[in-house]
């Protein structure tokens, strides 16, 4: 359907097709047309667009420098949740005196080297709201079970049950191996410790979404729209293998699985065919495959997301990115998805946008929204002879990732090889091909650069509460409190704790969040506990690809 | 004009950032050019990046990263290259950096950075034309 330069469909492209069994109603399986009859829209800073009682959020993602300047910042805000940036090191399990995390300290993120770390930050809610009327968001991974443990250990501390916890840790390993990269331990150890958070978590947490499964990473790294889906999909069939391993129910636990989403790029309509078709698979997937008999696990919880992702922004005229932002929440509606009004066009410049960037891009949402109402109606584009073909035909190029990945032995043997990494690397090559040799066009890149066109560049004035400055120095703090709560510990507990981690670590079929709790509760490091890990597991070792 | 073939670069990920689109397109891209180009992945050191410069004998050193920590570990590669008696090797770099920075990445040794949006034949001629003068094979 892709060559030909124009086209146009007819009742052919979509003869026989069973409507009930193909599309359905919006809310109903198989979901193309929607995952919720009446769609809920927010934005990504927390702002919730339709009335009624505003649940609580975790709000925009952040972490600026040390733990007592993001709670400082966050206190300022009156935030009533933590969405939580962590550094590199503390994602790739590493101290802030280890000598590999020099120069990230306190970068994209916070470090939490111990529990203090996380009891300083969550001081910024003290009388704003207590930890059962809040939710946390963790964008961490591989140490996932040691920064929960630290949540249950706080939660301890402030008498709150760990069952009236709510929040969500990414814990999605299986995308750092394909493209995000802070990974630590083998595959299969780290699918044992996300095993580890579906039990203990549906024991003891039931509230927290133990896993966030993402598509956007390997989006963004390259992976083609439908190389995403079915790359997402497969490392959530390998998830979903783990609870039904250690012999839970797949309706309950899969109640605590999300999805973040999948990304997105400029290519409207198979954005669109991919995003209904996504809700198919997906609902087929569970019911289907897995048998899951509650409605509510056909839904694709949270992946219903639609955007144009921050790669398809440019760094030359960047206002235009505002365009492609506006683009990608008309695609949000048309797609029946969620959607906002895009990035801040300043994203190219890394993350800690400007207020006027982040002020057109929430007006932008609210644009499409109240002054263009897209939101009047429910998938839109349902039984047009074009989307639902094209659906139907992206739906099939899914699949056929799906099963490749089945051949290769699943979604663990996949980023073991490096197939997966190879086919991203491929994708995303070809993609700056095309780029190179004009047969893609980015406006202001590769096309439309005369002399003749102008470079608009718009002011950014309004200050930033966080000062850059502060960053230069961020480490050396850091490492000041990290040298404090070393010092004042009680070594001893720390090593026996430590030692309890190591032993149980041996033990394949042991829970290990038990033993994370006892040693962050000593106050042992991120760094300290991994080292442990590594001794135990060993290190992935990454596939040469190129 | 050198032979092209026997221009050998290295594509490098210092700092602990995984996002390494850009440094596995531009390998891939100068190989397609004519270059030999080795990749190191990511995740490494200052010291790791300088140890496989001087192991692969190359010509050039592209650095890329995207957390922000390009203020320190780019000039840090540069510094240890020198200590190694290697100041011909042309260091270049790209990612995420800041306009402002530009000027003290120059200042500490690292001659060209390509932003996001850069044509990696842009980065080809670049390379041919600014090889320090005795690493012309």
């Amino acid at each position: 359907m892709s060559e030909s330069p124009c086209q146009f469909c007819t009742p052919l492209d979509v003869r026989d097709r069973d409507y009930l069994q193909k599309d359905g109603f919006p809310g109903e399986y198989p979901h193309t047309r929607g995952s919720y009859a009446v769609p809920v829209y927010a934005t990504p800073f927390g702002e919730v667009l339709e009335g009624g009682v505003v649940a609580p959020r975790a709000g925009q993602y952040a972490g600026y420098g040390t733990v007592e300047e993001t709670r400082d910042l966050w206190r300022a805000e009156k935030r009533r949740g933590a969405n939580i940036a962590f550094d590199l090191p503390t994602q790739c399990g590493y101290d802030s005196d280890n000598p590999l995390a020099e120069g990230e300290v306190g970068r994209a993120g916070i470090a939490v080297d111990t529990l203090d770390d996380l009891e300083t930050l969550y001081e910024a809610f003290e009388g704003l709201t207590t930890l059962d009327g809040m939710v946390s968001n963790f964008t961490i991974n591989a140490p996932c079970n040691i920064i929960l443990a630290m949540y249950f250990a706080l939660a301890e501390k402030k008498g709150v049950p760990m069952a009236k916890l709510h929040g969500t840790p990414q814990n999605d390993i299986l995308k750092e191996f394909a493209a995000r990269g802070t990974y630590i331990f083998p595959p299969e150890p780290s699918m044992r410790m996300i095993r580890d958070t579906i039990t203990y978590c549906s024991k003891y947490a039931p509230e927290i979404n133990v896993i966030s499964i993402c598509g956007y990473h390997m989006r963004e790294a390259g992976a083609s729209e439908v190389q995403s889906a079915g790359f997402t999909f497969s490392h959530a069939i390998a998830y979903v293998q783990l609870g039904l391993n250690a012999g839970l129910d797949i309706d309950q636990f899969i109640r605590r699985f999300t999805f973040l989403d999948f990304g997105g790029g400029m290519d409207f309509w198979r954005e669109i065919a991919r995003a209904r078709a996504n809700r198919r698979i997906w609902a087929r997937i569970m019911k289907e495959r897995f048998g899951a008999k509650n409605p509510r696990s056909w839904i694709m919880s949270g992946g219903d997301t639609i955007f144009v992702g921050p790669s398809a922004y440019t760094l030359q005229r960047p206002l235009n990115n505002l365009v492609r932002g506006v683009i990608g929440g008309v695609m949000g509606y048309l797609g029946a998805g969620f959607t906002f009004g895009g990035f801040p066009w300043d994203e190219v410049y890394g993350l800690g946008h400007s207020y006027e960037a982040r002020q057109l891009s929430l007006d932008a949402g609210r644009i499409l929204r109240y002054e263009a109402k897209l939101k009047q109606v429910v998938d839109p584009l349902g039984g047009s002879y074009f989307v639902e073909a094209l659906t139907d035909e992206v739906e099939e190029e899914i699949w056929d990732v799906i099963r490749k990945l089945e051949d290769v032995g699943g979604a663990v043997e996949a980023v073991k090889s490096g197939h997966i990494q190879q086919e991203i690397a491929r994708s995303a090559y070809k993609f700056h091909r095309e780029i190179e040799t004009g047969e893609r066009v980015i406006v202001g890149v590769n096309k439309f650069t005369g002399e003749e066109e102008l470079e608009v560049v718009p002011p950014r004035l309004v200050p930033h509460p966080y000062d850059p400055k502060k960053l230069e120095s961020a480490a050396e703090r850091q490492l000041a409190r990290l040298a404090r709560i070393k010092k004042e510990r009680d070594q001893g507990r720390v090593d026996g704790a430590l030692k309890a981690v190591h032993k149980a670590a041996k033990k394949e079929d042991e829970n290990l969040v038990p033993y994370f709790m006892d040693a962050v509760k000593a106050y042992a490091t991120v760094g300290e506990i991994c080292d442990v890990l590594r001794d135990v597991f060993g290190e992935y070792e990454v596939p040469s690809i190129l | 004009m050198p032979e092209e073939k026997t221009i050998r670069v290295l594509i490098a990920k210092p700092g602990l950032d995984g996002h390494d689109r850009g440094a596995k397109v531009v390998a891939l891209g100068l190989r397609d050019a004519g270059f030999e180009v080795i990749y190191t992945g990511i995740r490494q050191t200052p010291d790791m990046v300088v140890r496989a410069a001087l192991q692969e004998d190359v010509h050039v050193v592209g650095l890329s990263c995207l957390s922000g920590a390009h203020r320190i570990l780019f000039p840090r590669v540069v510094e240890l290259l020198r200590r190694g008696g290697r100041e011909d090797v042309l260091v270049i770099g790209g990612g995420v950096i800041p306009e402002e920075d530009v000027p003290f990445l120059k200042k500490s040794g690292v001659q060209a950075v390509f932003s996001s949006g850069t044509l990696i034949n842009h980065i080809a001629d670049y390379i041919r034309e600014n090889l320090p003068a005795g690493r012309q094979a």
